[in-house]
């Protein structure tokens, strides 16, 4: 027998960015403990609202199979005495399998045989079984903070004041979190009368919708947000701004949503674009509204957790909300421009950066000299930038920043711009903290690149050198974010400089620390390696890590360079013959580490005897004559492919030539050709470790 | 703009008065401003303090709160250097916090039918007072008129049980309920003798003040007298007086944010100030706690037996 299963926890309002995050955890967390218990069931699904986190369960058994468990008695030897007779321990056995001795089985091995016994295991009831692993599931929810209430010891992400908890139209009684189970559960605050009955899991969403005001669905709940703040925002006469993220929090803050648009006074509307919409979507989760053109509309569309009975005082708060907000921006944005960045620069000595790593006027030194070494290394001229370095920090002490720290950079620009700062100076300062997030823009100007690298370097190796690189899930300076944004910027805006070059600049530029700079290069290579082998996997599905094993084994200075090789092993291994010369080149490998001759010198012509061994040889003297121009241009996958016509000769080599002949100099001269058709490759990447086995 | 009748006028008094009212009638202790400058209301020995150990307590009292560097010499129609808090305080927090909250609300004339009222997390944390807590800011409408706190910790004391704060804006709510666009065009009150606004209570109040704060203000006596009261603090906490020794803490922690308002304290020094502070309100938290277990923890019994008979 089955039945679907509802579990729902109620409680005070959850935190509304976690709140998905919750939801899905629940379930997922819930649904295995349910199949690791052996209970069968059907399709699991996750629903959250401000006040409830719930799970359904669809066609839960309403108790495990019953099951036959081997139970192990003593060995045979010593359970009957000479004449078969049961001694003892044979007795002993049966009696706790509660059968008679005759009932009992032998299993045999060849460590000898064994009284044994099938004893039968009653499946236990899912009635059972299910608040404990409820319990289970809560347990393991991802919460940042656990609290306590009242004057108990249960912790919970919020206080919980009711559990609904029912399979099929039966209610589970059941402690959960310190609350009786049942079936009543509750609707909208304001909006309903309070308690619903929930007569079973199957209507549960629709009496939370009807009585209750509630929208318990999170994805349903977020459409409605969407498609009526669209709606809202075109009977204004506009679209709403783009922006994914407000969304999901206004659903985590809505069991009821009723969009309400306001209007604020044209005038904030010569804020920077980005100020209004800050202000509007920061702390009020507004939705900006912008006309057909993408310029904004003096509107928003904020989403009510009511239908008012009198909506216009919903709009007439919310609008008395923003003007006092709007109108510190403006002040902000007026009373920063009478200072300029330039007059900031000295207030950065003021403020720590990071302990251990002085003020961000040391950081901004730092960055400037990293950034000069490497607007040298692309040949870029290099005043914009560094000037851009010592500026672009200035911005984190305007009052604007201060008060939206997201626009941090962006009004950096701004300031910049408006001191009359060179265009560049300004773009970079915008761009340097880019990308951002997963998907973000790269920074358009090369001085921006630049600057963003910088800035992100000194930031990985001043952390390193004190001693703090990540560890596990925690990442509190963002580093490994920094490491993928410096891997996406010389890779895709195809800055070819020596990284570890840079990497080195970087950590000889940091104070001294816990971590001397040697180490700290060679820890933030690899941990830029790291990451690199995360992007290149995530940007290309087909790539094999083993593809990448063999271009890293040659640890290729700069990752425009290391890119290229891995486009060339990559199209090599489509090759017919990538798999035997990636065999071929293993065999050589292990052959020279066991002939343990250090250097066998160079191939001499007329001590090859075998033909094999000839036509190898020419054929390795004809390929590395094309090969070494393509290399020197970088052209690896023609290179590659010049190789693989060493294929058939290398296959008959081995065939026909008996490598470690007894006479030591033909046998140091044959090593010696193999070595050299070892090195061809290695000039490229580590094609042995293609090699399937 | 909307009418008088679904905004009743409440005068910034009458407000404070029914407030003061309804948590009467719950049962908490009506307590008056505590006699020294602080930041908050959280600062009152009866949030503070009661907040640490098992002993039960009730509380609700308006405290007015200094925050120096928030003068804007009034110019600013809603930031002030002074102004008023409500607060209170129930430890343990009962289960139905929210609605006892929400029903105040009501009787000061919000109507959740009407209004978009919400929870919407904001968890407290006072690097000073060594304290955090989860809970939210309390939406009006999309403006925020009050935070909602369960603690739990307290000057580095883990609150067993929790204290529930709530802390209402009382000007906020006034601008609101009134519905005016500054803070001293609030009502204050209205009768026989006249209309009194806050401009006409606290204007002067505020210029003054704010010249005091960010220009006059002695820097030099002002870092002598935070070492003083350090110090002070320290031999009373030696000597078992948690609570004057409290006093002077909270005396420090008003100094420190004169010297703030003054700009006399680096970024970096910053810091160490408000290590200082805190250092300070940990000692007093445990002070006060072993001064209390001293005297057998006495309010455990004599509250339970007082509502065992009442009930």
């Amino acid at each position: 027998m089955s039945a679907d299963f509802l579990v729902e926890i109620g409680t005070e309002e959850l935190p509304p960015k976690a709140l998905r995050s919750l939801m899905e955890a629940f379930a997922e967390s819930l649904g295995g403990a349910v199949a690791d218990a052996r209970l069968e069931h059907g399709d699991v699904r996750a629903i959250a609202s401000p006040r409830r986190l719930s799970v359904i369960i669809e066609s839960l058994a309403d108790g495990q199979a019953d099951r036959k468990v081997a139970q192990k008695g003593p060995p045979v030897s010593v359970a009957f005495d000479d004449d078969g007779n049961p001694k003892p321990a044979a007795e002993a056995f049966a009696k706790k399998c509660g059968v008679a001795v005759a009932e009992l089985g032998r299993t045999k091995t060849d460590k000898g045989e064994w009284l044994t016994y099938e004893l039968a295991e009653p499946g236990r009831t899912a009635a059972e079984l299910l608040p404990e692993l409820v319990e289970r599931a809560l347990s393991e929810l991802p919460i940042p903070r656990r609290m306590r209430w009242g004057d108990g010891d249960i912790e919970f992400v919020r206080p919980v004041h009711w559990v609904v908890m029912l399979h099929g139209d039966q209610v589970m009684d059941a402690e959960i979190m310190g609350v009786r189970t049942g079936n009543v559960s509750r609707g909208h605050r304001f909006l309903s009368d309070g308690d619903v009955t929930i007569e079973s899991p199957g209507q549960y969403l629709e009496a939370l919708e009807e009585p209750g005001y509630v929208i318990a669905d999170f994805e349903r709940r977020r459409e409605l947000v969407a498609s009526g703040v669209a709606k809202a925002a075109s009977d204004a006469g506009g679209r709403i701004v783009d922006g994914e993220l407000l969304y999901d929090e206004v659903t985590a803050l809505v069991e009821w949503p009723v969009p309400v648009v306001g209007t604020f006074e044209d005038k904030f509307l010569d804020l920077p674009r980005e100020v209004v919409i800050s202000t509007l979507t920061g702390h009020q989760r507004y939705f900006p509204v912008e006309d057909e053109n993408g310029e904004l509309l003096p509107r928003f569309v904020t989403v009510a957790n009511l239908e008012s009975k009198d909506p216009e005082q919903v709009r007439d708060g919310n609008e008395r909300v923003i003007r006092p907000r709007l109108a510190d921006a403006a002040f902000f944005w007026e009373t920063d421009r009478r200072n300029s960045l330039a007059n900031r620069e000295d207030a950065l000595r003021e403020v720590v950066y990071q302990r251990g790593l002085g003020s961000l006027h040391d950081k901004a030194t730092r960055t400037a000299g990293i950034a000069k070494a490497l607007a040298d290394m692309l040949d870029s001229e290099d005043a914009n930038v560094a000037r851009a370095a010592m500026l672009a920090k200035c911005d984190l002490l305007t009052g604007m920043v201060g008060e939206f720290p997201d626009l941090q950079g962006l009004m950096g620009r701004y300031y910049a711009e408006l001191d009359g700062e060179p265009p560049a100076v300004a773009q970079a300062i915008g761009e340097h903290y880019q990308p951002r997030f997963a998907g973000d823009d790269l920074p358009a100007s090369t001085d921006g690149q630049v600057l963003s690298i910088a800035d992100k370097l000194d930031t990985l190796a001043g952390v390193f050198t004190i001693g703090k690189k990540p560890s596990g899930n925690r990442d509190p300076f963002g580093l490994r974010r920094a490491a993928l944004g410096i891997i996406r910027i010389l890779v895709e805006c195809e800055l070819d400089v020596n990284l570890k070059a840079l990497i080195d600049a970087a950590a000889l530029a940091q104070p001294k620390g816990r971590i001397d700079a040697a180490e700290v290069a060679a820890e933030l290579y690899s941990f830029i390696t790291d990451r690199l082998r995360r992007y290149f996997l995530d940007r290309d599905a087909s790539l094999r890590t083993e593809t990448f094993d063999a271009v890293l084994a040659q640890a290729p200075a700069s990752l425009v360079d290391f890119d290229n090789r891995l486009h060339a092993v990559q199209a090599f291994t489509a090759l017919d013959a990538a798999e035997s010369l990636a065999a071929a080149n293993k065999r050589i490998e292990n052959i020279l580490k066991k002939a343990e001759v250090d250097d066998p010198g160079a191939v001499v012509e007329k001590r090859l005897t075998d033909a094999a061994e000839k036509a190898l040889h020419s054929a390795l003297d004809g390929a590395a004559a094309k090969v070494e121009p393509l290399l020197a241009d970088r052209h690896y996958e023609a290179a590659l492919t010049e190789l693989a016509a060493l294929k058939a000769p290398v296959d008959e080599f081995f065939d026909e030539v008996m490598v470690m002949a007894d006479d030591e100099t033909l046998r140091n001269n044959r090593l010696a050709l193999l070595g050299a058709v070892r090195e061809l490759f290695l000039q490229i990447a580590d094609i042995s470790r293609l090699s399937i086995d | 703009m909307t009418s008088d009748t679904a905004r009743p006028r409440l005068t910034f008094q009458d407000l404070i008065l029914t407030l003061q009212q309804f948590w009467a009638k719950q049962g908490c202790v009506i307590l008056q401003p505590y006699d020294k400058e602080m930041g908050a209301g959280t600062f009152h020995p009866a949030t503070f303090l009661r907040a640490v150990g098992p002993e039960p307590w009730s509380a609700a009292y308006v405290q007015p709160s200094r925050r120096p560097t928030d003068g804007r010499y009034g110019d600013n129609p809603f930031r002030l250097q002074h102004y008023y808090q409500y607060q209170v305080v129930i430890k343990p927090s009962p289960d139905d916090i929210q609605d006892l909250y929400l029903e105040s609300l009501k009787a000061i004339g919000i109507d959740p039918t009407i209004h978009d009222i919400r929870f919407v997390e904001d968890n407290w944390e006072s690097p000073t007072l060594g304290a955090w807590g989860i809970g939210w800011e309390v939406w009006l409408n999309g403006m925020e008129i009050t935070q909602f706190t369960y603690f739990q910790q307290v000057g580095g004391l883990e609150c067993r049980p929790v204290t529930g704060e709530i802390t209402y804006g009382l000007e906020r709510l006034a601008m609101y309920l009134q519905d005016v666009e500054s803070i001293f065009d609030i009502v204050w009150a209205d009768g026989p003798l006249g209309r009194i606004t806050y401009r006409d209570v606290y204007h002067q109040n505020e210029v003054e003040q704010s010249k005091y704060n960010f220009e006059e203000a002695d820097i030099d006596a002002l870092f002598n007298a935070f070492d003083h009261r350090e110090h002070d603090c320290e031999r009373l906490i030696e000597a078992g007086l948690a609570l004057p020794a409290y006093e002077r803490m909270l005396e420090a922690s008003h100094l420190f944010n004169l010297l703030d308002a003054r700009q006399a304290v680096s970024v970096s020094e910053r810091q160490r100030f408000i290590l200082r502070v805190r250092t300070m309100a940990r000692a007093v938290a445990e002070a006060y706690f072993a001064s209390r277990e001293e005297l057998g923890f006495p309010m455990v019994e004599s509250v339970k037996a007082a509502a065992g008979a009442s009930s």
